[in-house]
């Protein structure tokens, strides 16, 4: 517990300093949002629901692939990832707080783009609102263990730094239907019961992807 | 004779169809250092990443504290510390906080006084709200030193300790390494030409074309020069 407090302290730390993995995904979150709301022109009400739902997951996704993984692959200057491998820090709990780390700064990141989103769309502060934000936060969760996984894992092949938007979206695509038809029927006015098929494919995922982050990420961190 | 905490038997590794080390067997008991000469290119430095178990030999095998390097447990882990040419210092923190931070990973008591001490130790009191990025190189050598040393390591791999320190910092690493020695700790250096440092408990061996020669090279001119005003350090460099 000590050496998740301890990393996760510093990477708040440079984040607050440097803030280049947040600063990356307002900026990108917001910008993608922009383009979408002009290309799609919506008209404003719960008509324009799964518009909403679509964009904002979008912006979501693409600004996460950008700064999501940043957490891990910061730990690449002056070696710094090699220093945390040999240390005695338990490799599952150096998953976790690489986990809540990037979990935080996506958190920041999309609480912005909501506020953007419910100017965009016309939508108001209210229930339907706040029935969205399960899905975000399991959206979240999941996509930034996905990231950081394979923010590991690019670090051990060719031309790694390739590999996350070729693998990320595509191993996302259950969870993000999931988010996406979830959060539409949030918007759109329709109860619990509605989402609660989707918020279970994206339970199992987010469990998955951590249970998967958890076990490997030791494996992951080692040289050839 | 104690059991040796750094050991390697037959290790071999080559990269595409170059062989790097061909077979290096060493041990290093406690207490004694092992100081690897040899060349740009020699294999001084994949050695040492093969023993801290950064790499995976293609043949033989590492060991630390009896253990295979590759399959530490997290006891044995905090009782090893490694300097190598990067620092493994985060350039956004200060000088302190890098300390505390490492404090922190490898469980020491009172990371607050325990950083202090080692930040006067090294020569860096007066820059420990400096961040790391502002220091020159031989500033980050030093703060390296700090933090592979903080937490009284029982085996330290060291590649090329001296590199970019002015004679005072050689001097300092000199004295690190020595006073690491006399508590027990192993030690394997690395440098492109024999030092002086303990000749009681160091033994000097050249790497050449990935061979460990057998024969100790004889550091006695080095340790005769240690009182002269040639640097200890100035062949490492």
């Amino acid at each position: 517990m000590a050496g998740f407090v301890a990393v996760l302290r510093k990477d708040l730390t440079l984040e607050l300093r440097g803030g280049e993995s947040t600063l990356a995904l307002v900026a990108l979150s917001i910008l993608i949002l922009v383009v979408m709301v002009f290309a799609l022109d919506p008209a404003g009400g719960a008509a324009d629901a799964p518009i909403a739902a679509g964009a904002l997951w979008v912006a979501m996704i693409f600004a996460g692939m950008a700064g999501a993984a940043r957490t891990v692959l910061a730990e690449r200057d002056n070696g710094c990832l090699r220093a945390l491998y040999l240390s005695p820090l338990d490799r599952g709990a150096l998953f976790l707080a690489k986990l809540a780390a990037a979990s935080i700064f996506m958190i920041v990141a999309e609480a912005a783009v909501v506020l953007m989103l419910v100017l965009f769309f016309n939508l108001d502060f209210d229930l339907r609102l706040a029935r969205m934000l399960p899905a975000l936060a399991l959206g979240l969760v999941g996509f930034a263990a996905l990231a950081t996984l394979l923010a590991a894992i690019s670090g051990r092949v060719h031309a790694g730094d390739l590999l996350m938007p070729l693998l990320a979206v595509p191993m996302y695509v259950p969870a993000l239907i999931a988010g996406v038809k979830a959060s539409a029927a949030a918007l759109g006015g329709a109860q619990w019961s509605a989402m609660g098929q989707w918020l279970r494919i994206m339970i199992a995922f987010d469990v998955l992807f951590v249970a998967a982050g958890f076990i490997l990420f030791e494996h992951l961190l080692g040289e050839d | 004779m104690d059991a040796p905490a750094i050991e390697a038997r037959g290790l071999s590794k080559s990269f595409g169809a170059a062989p790097v080390l061909r077979g290096i067997d060493l041990a290093i008991a406690p207490g004694r250092a092992l100081m690897i000469i040899g060349r740009n290119g020699a294999g001084k430095s994949t050695l040492l990443r093969l023993l801290a178990g950064l790499g995976a030999p293609d043949d033989g095998e590492a060991r630390l504290f009896g253990a295979p390097s590759r399959k530490l447990e997290a006891a044995d882990r905090r009782r090893f510390g490694m300097l190598t040419h990067q620092s493994y210092l985060y350039p956004n923190l200060t000088a302190r906080e890098n300390l505390e931070f490492y404090c922190a990973l490898y469980r020491v008591a009172d990371p607050a006084a325990e950083s202090g001490r080692w930040l006067e130790r090294v020569g860096l009191a007066r820059f420990a709200a400096e961040r790391v990025r502002a220091f020159s190189r031989g500033m980050e050598q030093r703060l390296a030193l700090a933090r592979a040393l903080i937490h009284r390591p029982d085996a330290l791999l060291m590649d090329e300790p001296f590199a970019a320190l002015d004679p005072d910092g050689a001097e300092l690493a000199a004295t690190l390494i020595r006073e690491a020695l006399a508590r027990g700790c192993a030690v394997a250096l690395t440098a492109h030409r024999a030092f002086a440092l303990d000749s009681a408990r160091c033994t000097a061996r050249e790497l050449v074309r990935g061979r460990l020669l057998g024969a100790p090279i004889d550091t006695s001119v080095a340790d005769r020069a240690e009182s002269s005003p040639t640097h200890p350090g100035a062949g490492a460099r």
